[in-house]
Parts: C-alpha cells; sequence; structure tokens
C-alpha cells in the first residue's frame, strides 16, 4: 500500500520534472525567469521548512541565509579572481557556518526566544552588510555580476536553477525520511520525550539549522545566477516574514509546501502589482482567509480533501 | 556644577538624557506589548502600526482643533482611544476565534494585520510627510550644562514616562482587572473556572495595550514626521526589548527600554559608525546570560 | 459542511490568478513601463513624478499621440525593494513588450535595472534615484538621467557656499550611501574652489534616526561656522525639527540638499525653521515666468496641488519621449535615442538639454534659504542664486572617464 503510494508519488515528481524541462521550450522568456525566481523562493522557503515545519525551531529571520550565500557567491565571483564555480561552493558554505554560529548561540532558548534573538543577530548581520561599503557596497549592492557563459544565458540559467533546486530538494527530502528526520520531527511534537530516550536534543537542532543555512545558502546564490545582483535588502527581516508566509501557506506538513506557498506569492506578487498599488492589503487578507480557513495550508488542505474522498469511497 | 560633572563632557550628559527621553517612548509602546504577551500569549507585530497610526490620529485631531495647543492635548486624548476602538474591533472580529491556536499562527496573523493597517494608512492618510507641531507650552529649549540646548518637549516626555509606569502598576496591582489579568496570565483554566468571563478580559486588556501603542503614537509624532513605514524600526525595537526585559513583565520592558535606549545612544558615542549594532549586542549579552529575559517571565 | 469556505476560497485565488493571467494588451500603441516606489516614505516623491508625466501624457493624447499612436503606460509598485523592481522590469521588457522604462526612486533598483536595459537595448528614463553611480561608471547608451545625482548637487552647492563667508565647517548626515555621497561631493568641491576651507568634525547616525538632539548638541559644542547635513527622506524633515527645538537654526546656518523643497517645507506649516539653505531643481513659486506658471496652474487644475520637484522631471521625461519620436520620425530605440542627444526643450524652468554625450539632462540648481512668506501658510525659498546646468554638471570628460567598457 505504501509502497504503491510511493511509487505514483514519484511517477508524478517524474511527470512535473519532465514538464519543468520543457519550459523553455513552449514558454515566453519571460515566464522562464518567473520560474526561476519560483524554484529558487521554493527552495529557500523548503530549507526554512525543514527547521520551522520538521524541526518546530522558531527560525524567524531565514533570509539571512540566503542573503549572505548570495553575498558570498558574488563577492567570490567578483573579487577572488578565481573560478566563478567555487563561488557557488563558498556561497552556501559560508551560509552554513553563519547557520551553526547563530544556531550556537540561540539553540538553548524556547520558541519564541529563539525567534527574537535570531532577529535580532540576523538584524546585526544586515546592518553589517548595509554599512561596510568598501566591501559589499553598501545600500546600492552588487550589479552586473559576470557568469561563466554556459548560465548566463536566460535558458542556462534556468536549467542550472532547475538542476540544483531539484537536487537540493531531493536531498532534504531523504534527510528528513532519514532516521535524522525523525528524530527531528521527534523533537518537534515532544523535546522531553526525546530527550528522555536519549537524542541529543540541542545537536540535532544545531545541526538541522547548518543545513537549513547552508540550502538558503545555495538558494541565494542561484539568485545571482537568475539576476545578476545582490542587495542588502535581500536579508532583511521583512523578508523572513514572507518566507515563513509562504511554508504557511502552502502548508508545512507536507515536503512541497513551502514550493507551492512560494509559487503563489510570487505569482500574486507579480500580477497583483500591475493592477494596484495596494499589494500589502491583498497579501494581508489572503494571510487572514488562510489562518482561519486553511490553516494547513494549500496542500495540508488538498490532502487531506483527497484522503476523505478516499475513504469515502 | 562644574566641579561634579566634570569628569563627565556636557555631550555625555546630554546625550544619556535624550537616551532617557526616547526611552520614554519605546518603553510606553512595549509595555503595551508585553501586557499582551503576558496576558493574552498574543506577538503582536501589528502594534507598531497601531502606533503609526496613533501618530497619524495625532496629526488629524491637531489639525481639527487648530494645531496648537488644544489640537495637542485633544491628540493626546482621543487619537490613543481611537486606536483604542480599532484594536477592540480587531480583537471582536479576528483574535477572539484564535487563543487556542500556536503562538506562530497568532504572529502571522498580527503580521498579516499590520499589512493591512499599514495600506489602510496609505489609503486614508496619503503618502504625505505630516507633521505635528510642538504645542507651544513646550516649544524651545533650555540650556544644560553650560549652555548645551535640551528641548522642553523632552523634558515633558521624561515625566511622562514614570506617570505611565505608575499608572500601569495601579493597573495591574489595584483595579479588578488586573488581579484577573494577571492571575488569567498564569493560569488561564483556572480564571475561567472560578466563573470570570476570561473573554472579555482579554479583550480588555489587548484594548488597553494597544491603547498604549497609539499613545506611543502621539507623543512621538511632534518630534519626528509621520510617515508611513515608521512602524518598522519600531516594532522590531519594542520586541527585543520585551523579550530582554522578560515576556509579560511590565517592569522589565521598563528595564528593557531603559537598556535599548541607553546603549544606542551611548554606542554613538563609543562608535559612531557602529553605534546601531550595540543594543543587539545587548539583546544578545543579556539572552545568553538570562535566557528568558531580565526580569521573571509570566510564560 | 466545514469544507465548503475552503473550496470557494481556492477557486477564488484561482479564477484571480486566471483572470489576471489572461489579460490582453492593445495593439498600435506606444508602450511605456514606469517601475517605482507607491509604498511606504518614498510615495511622496514619486507620486508627483507620476502625475507631472500623465499630465503631459494626457494632452498629449488628447491631440492624437505621436505619429498617429497613443501613449500608454502602465505602472508598477517596487516597494523600494531591488529584487522585486528588477522581477517587475523584467515582466514589463518581456511580457509587457514595453518601448521605454522609467522609474525609480531606489538607486539600487536603478542600478539593477540599468544592467539589464543595457542588455535588452530598451531606454531608460531615470527618474529620481540620485547615485552618480547611474550615468557615471555604470553608464551606457540606454539610459537617460532625468534628474541631479549627489555629486551634482554637491557641485552646485559648493559653488554657492565657496562665496560665503565661512571656513569651519562641521560634516553629518544619514549613514547610508545618499548621506555620504552627498557630504562627500559637497565637501570635496568645496575644498577644491575653497582651499580655505576646514572640516572641524564629522557627525554620522542611522538612518530613520527620530532624535537628533545628541547630535545637535555634539555639534553645538564644537562652534563651528556652517553644518553640511546630508539627510535624505523623512530625515529632512526630522532634522529641521529638531533644529528648530533647540534652537540651532539660529545659532548656526546649515545646509541640506532639498531643504527648501516644498515637500519638506509644507509638512512642517508655519512652524518650520527659517535661514536653513537648500539646493533644489524646482519650485511652483520660482522662477515666476509665464511658462511655470502655466505649468503650475494646468498641475493644479488636474490635481488640485501645487506641483513639487518630481513633477518637473515626470513631464519633462514625457515632452523629451514626443519630442523624441517625432524627431525620430519612427517608433524605434535606437532613432530615438539618436534623436534625444543633444535635443534641447523649452520647460517651466527654462530651455533644457539632453547632452549627448552621457544623457544627462541639464537642469539649473536653485541655492537659497528658507523664509516666511505672507502669501503662503508654510516657508518658502528666499535669496534665490540660479547654477545653470552646464556650471554645476560634471563635463563629459569627467563623466566618460569613469565609464567602463
Amino acid at each position: 500500500m505504501a509502497g504503491s503510494f510511493f511509487r505514483t508519488k514519484s511517477l508524478w515528481v517524474i511527470i512535473g520534472l519532465v514538464i519543468l524541462f520543457l519550459f523553455p521550450v513552449f514558454l515566453d522568456r519571460f515566464y522562464i525567469y518567473l520560474a526561476a525566481i519560483i524554484l529558487l523562493t521554493g527552495l529557500c522557503a523548503t530549507s526554512l521548512n525543514f527547521v520551522l515545519g520538521y524541526g518546530g525551531v522558531f527560525q524567524f529571520h531565514h533570509a539571512v541565509f540566503y542573503g549572505v550565500g548570495a553575498y558570498s557567491a558574488a563577492l567570490m565571483v567578483l573579487k577572488s579572481g578565481l573560478s566563478p564555480w567555487l563561488g557557488f561552493i563558498v556561497g552556501p558554505s559560508v551560509a552554513a557556518i553563519l547557520g551553526f554560529i547563530i544556531g550556537l548561540i540561540c539553540v538553548r532558548l524556547s520558541k519564541l526566544y529563539f525567534g527574537m534573538l535570531q532577529i535580532s543577530l540576523g538584524s546585526l548581520v544586515w546592518a553589517i552588510v548595509y554599512r561596510w561599503y568598501s566591501f559589499t557596497g553598501g545600500d546600492d549592492g552588487i550589479h552586473g555580476i559576470p557568469l561563466p557563459d554556459i548560465i548566463s544565458s536566460p535558458n542556462g540559467a534556468y536549467y542550472f536553477t532547475l538542476i540544483v533546486t531539484s537536487v537540493s530538494m531531493f536531498i532534504l527530502y531523504r534527510m528528513i525520511k532519514s532516521p535524522f528526520g525523525s528524530a527531528l520531527q521527534g523533537i518537534r511534537d515532544n523535546p522531553v520525550r526525546s530527550e528522555m530516550i536519549g537524542v541529543n536534543v540541542r545537536q540535532q537542532q544545531l545541526l538541522a539549522l547548518t543545513i537549513a543555512g547552508f540550502f538558503g545558502g545555495v538558494a541565494g546564490s542561484l539568485f545571482v545566477v537568475v539576476d545578476n545582483t545582490v542587495f542588502p535588502d535581500m536579508m532583511f527581516w521583512t523578508v523572513s516574514l514572507e518566507l515563513v508566509i509562504m511554508c504557511l501557506l502552502g502548508g508545512w506538513l507536507s515536503f512541497l509546501g513551502p514550493i507551492v506557498g512560494a509559487a503563489i506569492i510570487v505569482i500574486l506578487r507579480t500580477y497583483v502589482s500591475g493592477v494596484t498599488v495596494y499589494w500589502a492589503l491583498v497579501l494581508g487578507i489572503i494571510m487572514m482567509l488562510v489562518i482561519f480557513f486553511l490553516p494547513n495550508g494549500v496542500l495540508g488542505y488538498l490532502d487531506r480533501f483527497m484522503k476523505k474522498k478516499v475513504r469515502a469511497r | 556644577m562644574e566641579n561634579i560633572f566634570g569628569f563627565i563632557s556636557p555631550s555625555i550628559l546630554s546625550q544619556i538624557l535624550v537616551g532617557l527621553s526616547r526611552t520614554v517612548i519605546l518603553f510606553i509602546v512595549s509595555s503595551g506589548l508585553t501586557l499582551i504577551l503576558g496576558v493574552l500569549r498574543i506577538p503582536n507585530v501589528a502594534h507598531g502600526s497601531l502606533y503609526m497610526i496613533g501618530a497619524f490620529m495625532a496629526y488629524t485631531v491637531s489639525h481639527l482643533f487648530g494645531g496648537g495647543n488644544t489640537g495637542f492635548w485633544m491628540a493626546l486624548i482621543l487619537a490613543p482611544l481611537g486606536v483604542a476602538a480599532l484594536s477592540f474591533l480587531a480583537e471582536r472580529s479576528l483574535f477572539q476565534f484564535l487563543y487556542e491556536r500556536e503562538h506562530l499562527m497568532l504572529l502571522l496573523l498580527t503580521f498579516a494585520l499590520s499589512l493591512v493597517f499599514g495600506d489602510l494608512v496609505k489609503l486614508i492618510w496619503g503618502a504625505e510627510y505630516r507633521s505635528v507641531p510642538v504645542p507651544s507650552i513646550f516649544q524651545g529649549y533650555i540650556n544644560l550644562f553650560g549652555g548645551l540646548p535640551f528641548p522642553i518637549y523632552s523634558f515633558f516626555l521624561l515625566v511622562m514616562g514614570p506617570v505611565i509606569a505608575i499608572l500601569l502598576w495601579l493597573l495591574t496591582n489595584k483595579t479588578r482587572i488586573g488581579k484577573i489579568s494577571r492571575a488569567a496570565a498564569v493560569d488561564r483554566d483556572m480564571v475561567g473556572a472560578v466563573g470570570i468571563n476570561v473573554n472579555w478580559v482579554f479583550a480588555i486588556v489587548f484594548v488597553i495595550g494597544c491603547l498604549l501603542a497609539g499613545l506611543g503614537g502621539v507623543l512621538v509624532a511632534p518630534t519626528v514626521s509621520v510617515t508611513l513605514g515608521m512602524d518598522h524600526t519600531l516594532i522590531m525595537e519594542a520586541f527585543l526589548i520585551v523579550i530582554m526585559g522578560g515576556l509579560g513583565n511590565v517592569w522589565g520592558a521598563l528595564l528593557g527600554a531603559l537598556i535599548f535606549g541607553l546603549t544606542q545612544s551611548l554606542g554613538i558615542l563609543i562608535w559612531p559608525q557602529f553605534g546601531i549594532v550595540f543594543p543587539y549586542i545587548a539583546v544578545v549579552v543579556v539572552l545568553i546570560f538570562r535566557p528568558t529575559g531580565i526580569l521573571k517571565s509570566t510564560w | 459542511m466545514k469544507r465548503s469556505p475552503r473550496i470557494v476560497f481556492l477557486s477564488v485565488i484561482l479564477l484571480s490568478v486566471m483572470c489576471i493571467f489572461s489579460l490582453s494588451h492593445a495593439a498600435n500603441t506606444i508602450k511605456i513601463g514606469i517601475v517605482d516606489t507607491y509604498t511606504g516614505p518614498a510615495t511622496t516623491f514619486t507620486n508627483d513624478v507620476l502625475d507631472g508625466f500623465k499630465l503631459a501624457v494626457d494632452r498629449i493624447n488628447v491631440g492624437g499621440g505621436i505619429l498617429g499612436k497613443k501613449i500608454e503606460y502602465t505602472t508598477r509598485d517596487e516597494k523600494f525593494k531591488p529584487d522585486i523592481g528588477l522581477a517587475m522590469a523584467k515582466e514589463l521588457i518581456l511580457k509587457e513588450k514595453v518601448d521605454i522604462l522609467m522609474g525609480t526612486i531606489n538607486s539600487a533598483t536603478t542600478l539593477a535595472i540599468s544592467d539589464f536595459v543595457k542588455k535588452e537595448k530598451v531606454p531608460f528614463f531615470v527618474t529620481f534615484a540620485k547615485s552618480e553611480k547611474i550615468v557615471g561608471e555604470k553608464g551606457h547608451r540606454y539610459i537617460f538621467n532625468m534628474n541631479e545625482n549627489t555629486e551634482m548637487a554637491g557641485r552646485a552647492t559648493a559653488i554657492a557656499l565657496a562665496k560665503k563667508p565661512y571656513v569651519k565647517y562641521w560634516i553629518a548626515g544619514d549613514d547610508y550611501e545618499y548621506g555620504h555621497a552627498i557630504a562627500d561631493a559637497v565637501w570635496n568641491n568645496l575644498k577644491k574652489l575653497k582651499p580655505s576651507a576646514q572640516k572641524v568634525g564629522e557627525t554620522w547616525w542611522k538612518v530613520g534616526e527620530a532624535d537628533f538632539t545628541p547630535y545637535i548638541t555634539q555639534i553645538l559644542a564644537a562652534k563651528p561656522d556652517f553644518i553640511i547635513v546630508a539627510t535624505g527622506g523623512s530625515g529632512m524633515v526630522n532634522f529641521q525639527k529638531a533644529a528648530k527645538a533647540t534652537g540651532l537654526s539660529q545659532k548656526i546656518p546649515f545646509y541640506q540638499h532639498t531643504a527648501t523643497e516644498l515637500s519638506v517645507l509644507a509638512p512642517q506649516g508655519p512652524n518650520g525653521p527659517e535661514g536653513v539653505y537648500g539646493t533644489a531643481n524646482y519650485f511652483f513659486y520660482y522662477p515666476d515666468t509665464p511658462e511655470n506658471r502655466a505649468f503650475v496652474a494646468d498641475f493644479k487644475k488636474a490635481y488640485n496641488r501645487n506641483p513639487r520637484i518630481g513633477a518637473l522631471y515626470g513631464y519633462m521625461t514625457a515632452q523629451f519621449i514626443v519630442a523624441g519620436y517625432k524627431k525620430a520620425g519612427k517608433i524605434d530605440s535606437e532613432k530615438l535615442i539618436n534623436a534625444l542627444e543633444g535635443m534641447t526643450l523649452d520647460s517651466p524652468v527654462g530651455p533644457l538639454e539632453i547632452r549627448k554625450c552621457d544623457h544627462q539632462l541639464l537642469l539649473p540648481m536653485y541655492f537659497g534659504v528658507t523664509k516666511r512668506d505672507p502669501k503662503y501658510d508654510f516657508l518658502i525659498a528666499g535669496n534665490i542664486e540660479t547654477i545653470q546646468g552646464r556650471d554645476y554638471v560634471p563635463s563629459c570628460q569627467e563623466v566618460l572617464k569613469l565609464y567602463k567598457k
């Protein structure tokens, strides 16, 4: 039963990937760009959900890793003179190290305290990037980052994003299904019990935070590929809350929830702003509706809807 | 006088005094935030928006009354009441259905509300910078410590701080509603079991907390330009203060605001380039040594 | 029972997305895309750019358009976020296929978009961003700068300040790119024109600082002759309020770029500080010429308020686009750019030229000082000294030296 369910699931995943690979054949350049943005934002939200949804850790300022990953990759490409490909290793690695450091300081705290201290530390990083003109370019950011030819064309950038995102998502998925992932979810559901049965709660959470930082950094590096630019606003705290909204909207108990949430937010943001300047109002109302009527997000709802149907049969 | 303050430069003293008057605003806003956190357990991100709305309402009221002294005093009374009415509406129509939900949901709901409020302000007041004049009795400055000017309005703020703190203390310790709410903060089921309508207690506490946000907005209005986006930096600072002081503890908010205001103004003296980072470092240091804040948290 | 609202909600979202997707577009128009900030404090400036632009475009469309085509414009709110701004610009160019792009007030967004339009070969008219990199080191053929930048403001100010008797200067400002750029530009140019000027100290505060009293105290203690204050946005008003409250404006004269501008002085009403020096490209009451009076009357009739600085930028951008296409005789970007290079048009502030070498619009700069006027219930600029564009805009040789590639 479970096996066949998994098989149909992987079938859908393969069909989805094939469609995504064929996008550039039948879609206009703008939609390819939009798809790339959705993919990398979705990856960022998924990496957040790894600790937020599965780990139950209030990572409120995840955008810091996104931004630091992007800045490290960009600065590596621009200033080191080494191969630009190295930037895509350095970016996520620096983000992972930062994730570890911030995690180390915060991990002793519970829930809301954790979240607030994390925002505080994240804001520190933001403030430094914002002011260190000589190194980071200050609030103007860095633009026109030169990249290898193969990924600088729109299609090249898209395929690179698609491949890296797919691989990263697969790794994250395997991790959630691994014993480590189970331990993490056990900690989320009942930390006291986990500790009793001999799980080193802090160590596990710290590992999860480092991994989340790494994949946040991967998403940031992909942003450099797709948009060729970085700026400090990428790691402002409101961006982080938007990432949390994506997780909630898509459903944080479903693995693909955050990417669905990211797709909805990015698409709506793109089209609503052509119609009205009251985007915040629209987003706010959507969020309220979700909180009241879809507490498990779009995917969570569909999931339950399907199950009910199956049961009804 | 000279020899007493000989070892501290006048500019440092002035810096401290001004830091204190800024602290008052931070305290008033964060005391409301911490009250709501302590009793209702809502991390109210929309608190900053209510502060902004308070400032905009102060602008409208003071202009309705001609902008002079009456305008200011009317604004001081009417604008917080307006904010309170708005928050009452929000509590009855939204929050009361969600008290049992987890904090993250409540946090996101208040964030959604802050987005809506932000755009409503833009709809109602437009994008212009607004300015509330300093009432004429508080206009001008006095010279301190050998000719350094200190605005009289800042003195007014310095007086307001303790007044609000005492009123809050009276409210939470000497009134029935205060006692019930303190009990509800510790064990809400128990309070309900005794036959008290917790629902209404929550509504009243929520409204009082938001009223304080509005009051903060009115008080800050004469010193700054009232603009969209003034809620963004403030709400972050208020949260850090509340966390530092201990969730739900009004005295903690006072202490947190003092630490925050003073590290900020002294940080600029020590290292002007990165003065902005000192309050954040203070928060980090406090939480490393006292993970649940300096004073006792009600959580 | 519980399910139905969820289904309704889901289908509403789906429907609305589909509706928006299926919006189609009319052909045979000239499409101009505007990316700018319409959220947050910067909106006070960008609304005027848009309204000034609309004023000109509506009139042209009523008169039959250009070359038989009407102008169609569409706006996008970038919310002061460069990633969104860039995504909007890509949407406008790749999907809406706009002929021309216009905006923004955010320098980071402008630089990001500039990099993109260079690849896509779409003309981009910059209407409010002040970074000197835009037509400096990041300049290229497809960018037009319709407003002053920090270097220009600094030079104009230095020219006027060099004639004043002040020697000991203090520099203070918002600690971000714009603040430092303005301060550096004023100071470096002043030092060149008047070597005897000396800097006695500097103070920088965080952007959005609410209380300036401690900084003012520090500055007063040093007793400089003059203060160069490099604030932007809401910091302009905040500093002036603090200067008034502490009596600074009566003790030491100070300068802020755009201190005399309507958006800074009008909110303060009659309580603004007198004697503050400032520079701006436009006032609705100056120059008191028939052209300006007519422009102000039209603008007031359309929007029931006085035009501010942005209105001139938006209005003239539209005028240049129209005149450029007319001269080119064809809706073609390359021809439009060729036509615009070196073009001069009449404006409310006199004839204005788009320079050939770097596509910079040469605007006059007005250096003045705030004063009361019985005609208005707010302060206005007095003792205005006009500095012509060719005198304060960096020369072509200087700019081209900065060009990369």
